[in-house]
């Protein structure tokens, strides 16, 4: 299944370096910067000493091998299942994915077997012909290194025009929405493609802003009860973040989460959702912020 | 047996990866369930493959191990890396990739004898100390890849000739990086990206749970079983019982959190008649059993129930709760409104009047519920459960809060 040393960073390795040896001369140099890029931080004294000991008779002491072609694989059951399961998802028109071959292939999932059930419901219009050109628009822009002229619609229903430097996108799988973030523009970081109106080339001299933009990370420390399976919860539910926990006494644990200060007021609500399990402890500013809302709610008459 | 960062077996992995991920509170001794010689192999094959993740802590109950990653930071899931640190032995590589050598091109076909000939004199001859194999060992590697689909074999007569496998590796790398962190079993996606060699990165997550990645065989080996209709032995950890249980079940369907990155399986137990949830990642392992012929029955049986699930909570036979509550805002928050109309699942939001609304659901399980409702703590006005032991719970969970933020003149 899917733990097999087919897919291994070893096999990968040594497809490298038999690919390079092939198509030239391989120095140690080259060996070890393809175990570095292809395995792991201790993988490159036992791949050498294999080789060197000649326990994997591919490479030949003088340097040379027996193989006469570039290492490859043909793709297995799996991925073919792989591949067709994501044809079927509704955001595989953002792409130009080829999939010859894989006709007669039965995929590994469909829509029917699983089910997102906690994901927002105005996700970006995937299939929407507009959305698309401008997806790809964006994405070719990205990787071509050319500024974008966008027009965005504000609450109102006034569009402004702006320039940009596309970076990379982003994509939220709560929000199912995907974000532009940029650089040359002071005004504008982030753009959400659901929201843009209007996207083509810029043309023409782009004032480029070069300064730098300070990412502003934030931490809070939380407490945590663990009552009511309180402790493995509130883990998961932040385990993207950067965070560090320790055991404060019998269940009761301290846990720090590092966050970008623009996710703030949802750092703050994700917070409120665990109730009294889980206390602020600091900074005082945060704590402030609950203590806002619980008192606006008191006020509420709840 | 010497230490190597490579590894036989993916279990014993699995519990310390999520262990150091999720919690990394744990010092060495709390690690009871292993030997300490164990604890320490495991530790220092994640570091290996995850030393820029790995902190350490000294505690007076000796050094914490955690990993600490920012998901927004990553362009790739790191704990994929585990997938690739399979074992083999001398001989699996040297078989590997000299097989594929020789069947260089899917017009080459030959048969076990001929291609352990091959091996023998063109590929192995050469070396001081040449490895034999023999005829039913290569066999038994063809077979295998045969069943990994990266052969194929034809049979004529009492002759069985293999010959590699078509299909290429898709261009669009794009899309493989996409896919390999958003679809699941992204994994597989990751072994196609490893392939294309050296590419730029265009994609980064937010809100990315990546320990998803510690199941995916048990969520590729559940798709397949539904694939095929098939009913399921699994053995299976609950919170509450210190041994693995082994239940009969019905695979019907995955559900999938991406606000608390767990995985479920909702599935039909055969014992006790009726839809159980089990969290994939205390699964341990999966046995295909026979095809059911209920099997469409059942599911559609799950699609009734699903309109009036909030998450998993799947109790087909029970009641509905009615669960309502009211919200107000300002005129410059209208994004309120549609914040509920987003996030409002089986429920239905209705406007009062300009400054508030109400949502209203019927579910199998208010319960589910109260984290989200809290979420809008600052503006409830109303709020009714038909289940008065859980209305009660939630609002004696907020006198709880207000006392422990000093809120009302309470204890602090």
């Amino acid at each position: 299944m899917i733990f097999h040393e087919i897919y291994s960073a070893y096999y990968n390795a040594v497809a490298g370096i038999l690919s390079r040896l092939l198509s030239g001369n391989v120095s140690p140099e080259d060996i070890g910067r393809i175990i570095r890029e292809q395995a792991f931080s201790e993988s490159a004294m036992a791949i050498e000493a294999a080789i060197r000991e000649e326990r994997w008779q591919l490479f030949h002491k003088d340097g040379s091998t027996a193989l006469r072609y570039a290492p490859s694989m043909p793709l297995t059951t799996l991925q073919k299942a792989w591949l067709k399961a994501v044809s079927l998802d509704p955001r595989i028109r953002l792409f130009d994915l080829p999939l010859e071959g894989l006709e007669d292939v039965e995929p590994l999932f469909t829509p029917e077997d699983y089910y997102v059930f906690d994901k927002y419901g105005d996700g970006d219009p995937f299939e929407d012909e507009s959305y698309i050109r401008t997806f790809r628009l964006i994405l070719d822009a990205i990787k071509n290194r050319y500024p974008l002229c966008l027009g965005m619609e504000n609450k109102k229903g006034l569009v402004s025009q702006f320039c940009v430097l596309p970076e990379y996108l982003e994509y939220s799988e709560k929000d199912d929405k995907f974000r532009l973030i940029t650089s040359g523009n002071r005004r504008v970081e982030t753009v959400n493609l659901g929201r843009i109106v209007s996207c083509r080339r810029f043309r023409g001299e782009f004032p480029i802003w070069c300064g730098e933009r300070k990412k502003c990370v934030r931490q809070v420390t939380l407490e945590i009860q663990d009552r009511r399976n309180a402790l493995e919860r509130v883990m998961l539910h932040f385990s993207h973040f950067e965070k560090e926990a320790e055991k404060a006494g019998d269940d009761l644990y301290r846990v720090t989460i590092r966050y970008e200060q623009s996710d703030e007021t949802e750092i703050v609500i994700r917070v409120l959702s665990f109730g009294p399990m889980v206390r602020v402890l600091r900074p005082e500013s945060f704590v402030s912020l609950v203590r806002e809302r619980l008192e606006q709610q008191m006020s509420c008459g709840l | 047996m010497a230490y190597s960062e490579l590894i036989k077996n993916f279990d014993r992995i699995r519990g310390y990866m999520r262990d150091f991920y999720v919690y990394g509170f744990k010092s060495r001794e709390e690690y009871d369930r292993k030997s300490a010689r164990s604890y320490d192999d495991e530790r220092r094959r994640i570091e290996s493959w995850l030393g820029e993740y790995m902190g350490f802590r000294q505690t007076p109950e000796g050094k914490n191990v955690f990993i600490t990653i920012d998901s927004r930071s990553l362009r790739h899931n790191p704990l994929y890396k585990a997938w690739k640190a399979k074992s083999f032995t001398d001989g699996d590589i040297t078989i590997h990739f000299i097989l594929f050598d020789i069947l260089h091109d899917p017009s080459v076909r030959l048969t076990a004898g001929e291609i352990t000939r091959i091996m023998d004199e063109e590929y192995l001859a050469g070396f001081s100390v040449p490895r034999v194999f023999d005829e039913s060992t290569i066999r038994k590697k063809l077979k295998e890849y045969v069943g990994e689909g990266l052969l194929e074999s034809e049979k004529t007569g009492k002759c069985v000739r293999y010959r590699r496998s078509g299909g290429v590796l898709p261009s669009c790398v794009d899309a493989l990086h996409f896919y390999s962190e958003a679809a699941p079993c992204g994994v597989i996606g990751s072994f196609l990206l490893d392939k294309a060699g050296p590419h730029q990165e265009h994609f980064a997550f937010k809100h990315h749970y990546i320990t998803q990645a510690l199941d995916s065989d048990i969520l590729c080996r559940l798709f397949l079983i539904m694939r095929e209709r098939r009913a399921a032995e699994i053995e299976n950890l609950s919170r509450r019982a210190k041994h693995p249980g082994t239940l009969r079940i019905l695979p019907l369907r995955v559900f999938i959190s991406v606000q608390n990155g767990r995985q479920y399986l909702m599935a039909w137990l055969f014992s006790e008649k009726r839809i159980m949830t089990l969290r994939l990642d205390y699964i341990l392992s999966v046995k295909p059993l026979e095809v059911q012929e209920d099997f469409s029955f059942r599911r559609a049986e799950l699609d009734r129930v699903q309109k009036h699930m909030w998450g998993v909570a799947a109790r087909s036979k029970a009641s509905l709760e009615h669960v309502e509550f009211v919200v107000r805002y300002r005129e410059d928050e209208q994004y309120i409104y549609n914040r509920l109309q987003r996030e409002k699942r089986c429920g239905t939001v209705e406007k009062l009047d300009d400054y508030s609304c109400r949502f209203s659901a019927e579910v199998y399980d208010i319960n589910e519920m109260l984290p989200w409702i809290r979420t809008f703590l600052c503006r409830i006005t109303d709020l009714h459960f038909s289940d008065q032991v859980l209305e009660e719970k939630f609002r004696r969970d907020l006198k709880a809060m207000y006392a422990m933020y000093g809120v009302g003149g309470g204890p602090q």
